[in-house]
């Protein structure tokens, strides 16, 4: 006996009340719940601890039969079970003697309680698993009914699919009431962990009779609860607060499920018609969004999330500034590879048509003349650039990234990614902001975008995303302006010269953005706004001019003089870039807005109003 | 330890045996803890009337967290009962067989359940896509996603 002190202290050690911190072997499933919350929450006494089920149970039982009825774990101490048991229960009772009664008489020792039969006087047996429990048993926080911990944890939501995607609180097993939690009610009195200090228990010498009673009594008093108890009571254990990953696993679902929606093929124009060459990630949106629905009515829900989101603004604006924000790597690495491929595609139709002067012409005279531009428009917004003129709404910055990107049309394309990243940090307004299509197109067409481009761009997105539309206007128009002030470029050698004829790809091209994206904006995520050649086909069409253009032209010709050259670069490359990249899905899911037809409808006008300008393109 | 589905059923079994059946429904073979079969029939008055049905419970390790592949029995004994929600091969759509199974719920009150479906039944017809389902039903009633028709069974 002289080493049952410490054993016995061990014991303690890993209990609570006698009963465990982990599951004794009822269910031999995965183990998919949060042990460590489930053993917090034993030792605070809001759930029961896992007790060693008796397989049955009568109220005249000997302390002997109620540990011969426990069920043995299966693996550590399982032994030959009768005679170990009952070992077991002999040191053990020794051990508790001493602790709480002051060491007993040998004579006396069989008819002492055994504090670990003790505690089963009065065993309740849990409807789910048919197997009986201390009478100090968890009930459900809603109808009252008795569940042992080992089934409680075994609860669960039903896992979300692709099919289903949606996470329904698990029901009461019972009554059927939605959000099923538990209430507990510990002993009056506390042994191993957290029993310090304590009440030690202490149970009349008999078994039967008064012990049962009693025990009764205290049990009666314990189960005279018939409130129930709501499922963010802060007495209620719910089966959510176990399984906390159950928002991350929907939401991780959810991601694939949208990502494969939003996969987009990538096209590629050559000559008049649309080739696919790839397929996106499309995982900009997998991250996911408060306007998915999957918080309706929880706000709770929402509010954390937001808070977790804006927990990392630095982040996240990193992200901004790098035109990065939330966009896919991979989505980025196939964005390159467009934009390499389609450099190389114009380099080849450039060098069959005047690639040497223009050549001379753009790296002399566009880069000269933007240079001198950028620092007129960035401080004169209103006046000189279109963009300017346009969205009024835009600070300065705006203006100062239009003219700052050589080719104009690459400006947009910052803006897009900027605002697909954005998406996670913005309001949900924002969020909603159409995606810029003919802006991502137009960033393939950027040769190559200063990281100061970039960066000036998301901050202009940032500072003024409630006027997102406005931006991309300005962007659009921007691209436009930038081709079309060639004309009043005194450094441009000849651009009215080349301008009479429009080129077939450059028109069809401008105009098929708009297509694009009022095609698609109405499904965003669904597969169908996939760009299929035949939606591309009207690019071959001969373009009409907008019914509904927006007063763009003045902008236009008031915009400062750019080179001749740089508008037919852009000019060109918009033709075969815009096709092609229209059809980025990349595009924000939420892009239904009007705002984003808006800058599309703007270049389309710009385009009518300012023939010239692509033609200069045609000269290619 | 044997798994929970076993001690559930074997104490299930026990109290079928110690307290009998309800009536109309009788424990037809149980010899293990996987297949059991019980017969069922609607007494009193129903479009069933002298009918008898059989129906098969499979449980998984997992029972009764999980809940047991029911179906009737079609063979040269025992044909699935014309209802709009059993299908030919026997396959039941019941929304407790599926997405409101409780653990609570035993094979007794499953057979009680389905019991009282057949006795309510007005129209003795076979579900609309009866031919479509059990062209390609698979064999394990638990693998199809029933959408439910009603709130009633």
């Amino acid at each position: 006996m002289g080493n049952s002190a410490s054993s016995g202290r061990g014991h303690h050690e890993d209990t609570v009340d006698y009963g465990y911190l982990t599951p004794q072997g009822v269910y031999t499933g995965p183990r998919d719940w949060n042990q460590t919350i489930v053993t917090q929450l034993i030792c605070e006494r809001k759930l029961a601890p896992f007790y060693r089920p008796l397989e049955d149970y009568e109220d005249n039982w000997e302390d002997e039969q109620i540990l011969a009825a426990r069920k043995e774990p299966t693996d550590s101490e399982a032994s030959s079970q009768g005679d170990s048991s009952v070992g077991r229960a002999d040191s053990i009772a020794s051990t508790g003697s001493r602790t709480h009664h002051k060491r007993p008489s040998n004579v006396k020792e069989v008819q002492r309680p055994i504090p670990e039969a003790a505690i089963y006087r009065g065993a309740i047996e849990c409807p789910i698993c048919f197997l009986y429990y201390p009478p100090n048993i968890n009930h459900s926080r809603c109808c009252d009914q008795a569940i042992c911990t080992e089934c409680f944890v075994q609860i669960k939501r039903a896992e979300p699919n692709p099919t289903h995607l949606v996470s329904e609180p698990a029901c009461c097993p019972y009554c059927v009431q939605e959000n099923f939690g538990v209430v507990y009610t510990p002993p009056p009195w506390r042994a191993g962990i957290g029993s310090e200090g304590a009440t030690p228990p202490s149970w009349p010498d008999s078994p039967k009779g008064s012990t049962a009673n009693s025990v009764a009594s205290s049990n009666a008093a314990m189960k005279r609860r018939r409130k129930s108890f709501g499922h963010d009571s802060p007495d209620v254990v719910t089966i959510d607060q176990i399984r906390p990953d159950w928002e991350a696993k929907l939401a991780a679902v959810r991601a694939a499920v949208q990502r494969r929606a939003n996969r987009r093929i990538i096209m590629r124009q050559v000559g008049d018609r649309l080739i696919p060459v790839g397929v996106t990630s499309g995982r900009v949106h997998a991250l996911p969004t408060e306007d998915g629905g999957e918080a309706d009515g929880n706000g709770e829900r929402g509010s954390r999330r937001s808070r977790r989101r804006n927990q990392n603004p630095d982040l996240n604006q990193l992200l901004g500034t790098m035109g990065l924000g939330g966009q896919d790597l991979e989505e980025l690495m196939v964005m390159e590879a467009m934009r390499l491929s389609l450099l190389e595609h114009e380099e080849q139709q450039r060098k069959q048509k005047e690639e040497e002067e223009k050549k001379k012409r753009e790296e002399g005279d566009a880069e000269g003349v933007n240079q001198t531009e950028n620092a007129g428009p960035s401080t004169t917004p209103s006046v000189e650039t279109p963009s300017s003129a346009v969205s009024s709404s835009t600070s300065t910055r705006t203006d100062n990234a239009s003219t700052n990107t050589l080719i104009s049309p690459s400006a947009s394309t910052s803006h897009a990614s900027s605002m697909s990243g954005g998406r996670d940090v913005s309001p949900p307004i924002e969020s909603a902001t159409p995606p810029a299509r003919s802006t991502h197109g137009s960033s393939l067409s950027v040769s190559s975008l200063s990281p100061d481009q970039r960066s000036i761009r998301s901050q202009k997105r940032r500072s003024a995303s409630p006027f997102i539309g406005a931006a991309l206007q300005s962007a659009t128009v921007t691209a436009s302006a930038v081709v079309s002030p060639s004309s009043g470029e005194p450094s441009g050698s000849t651009p009215e010269e080349d301008t009479p004829v429009l080129p077939h790809p450059t028109m069809p091209i401008s105009r098929s953005p708009s297509r694009a994206s009022t095609h698609s904006s109405p499904t965003p995520t669904s597969p169908e706004s996939t760009v299929t050649p035949e939606e591309s086909g009207p690019e071959a069409e001969p373009i009409t001019p907008p019914s509904d253009p927006i007063p763009v032209p003045v902008d236009s010709d008031a915009s400062p003089p750019l080179t001749h050259h740089s508008a037919s670069f852009a000019s060109s490359i918009e033709g075969d870039i815009n096709a092609a990249y229209d059809v980025l899905p990349s595009s924000p899911a939420s892009s239904g807005s009007s705002l984003s037809r808006k800058p599309l409808l703007d270049a389309q006008s710009e385009v009518n109003d300012m023939p010239t300008v692509t033609s200069s393109s045609e000269a290619h | 330890m044997a798994a929970v589905s076993t001690r559930r059923l074997q104490k299930e079994l026990a109290d079928i045996k110690n307290h009998g059946t309800p009536t109309g429904i009788t424990l037809l073979k149980a010899d293990d803890f996987e297949t059991w079969y019980l017969t069922l029939e609607v007494l009193g008055e129903s479009l069933y009337k002298g009918e008898v049905f059989a129906l098969k419970f499979r449980f998984e390790p997992g029972y009764p967290i999980s809940s047991p592949a029911v179906q009737f029995v079609v063979d040269d004994k025992f044909r699935a009962p014309l209802h709009p929600h059993v299908y030919s091969n026997g396959h039941i759509c019941a929304s407790i067989l599926g997405t409101e199974w409780s653990p609570v719920l035993s094979v007794i009150s499953v057979c009680i359940t389905l019991q009282s479906m057949l006795a309510s039944c007005k129209d003795k017809k076979r579900p609309p896509d009866n031919d479509r389902y059990v062209a390609h039903a698979p064999e394990n009633p638990k693998k199809t996603q029933f959408v439910y028709h009603d709130d009633e069974v």
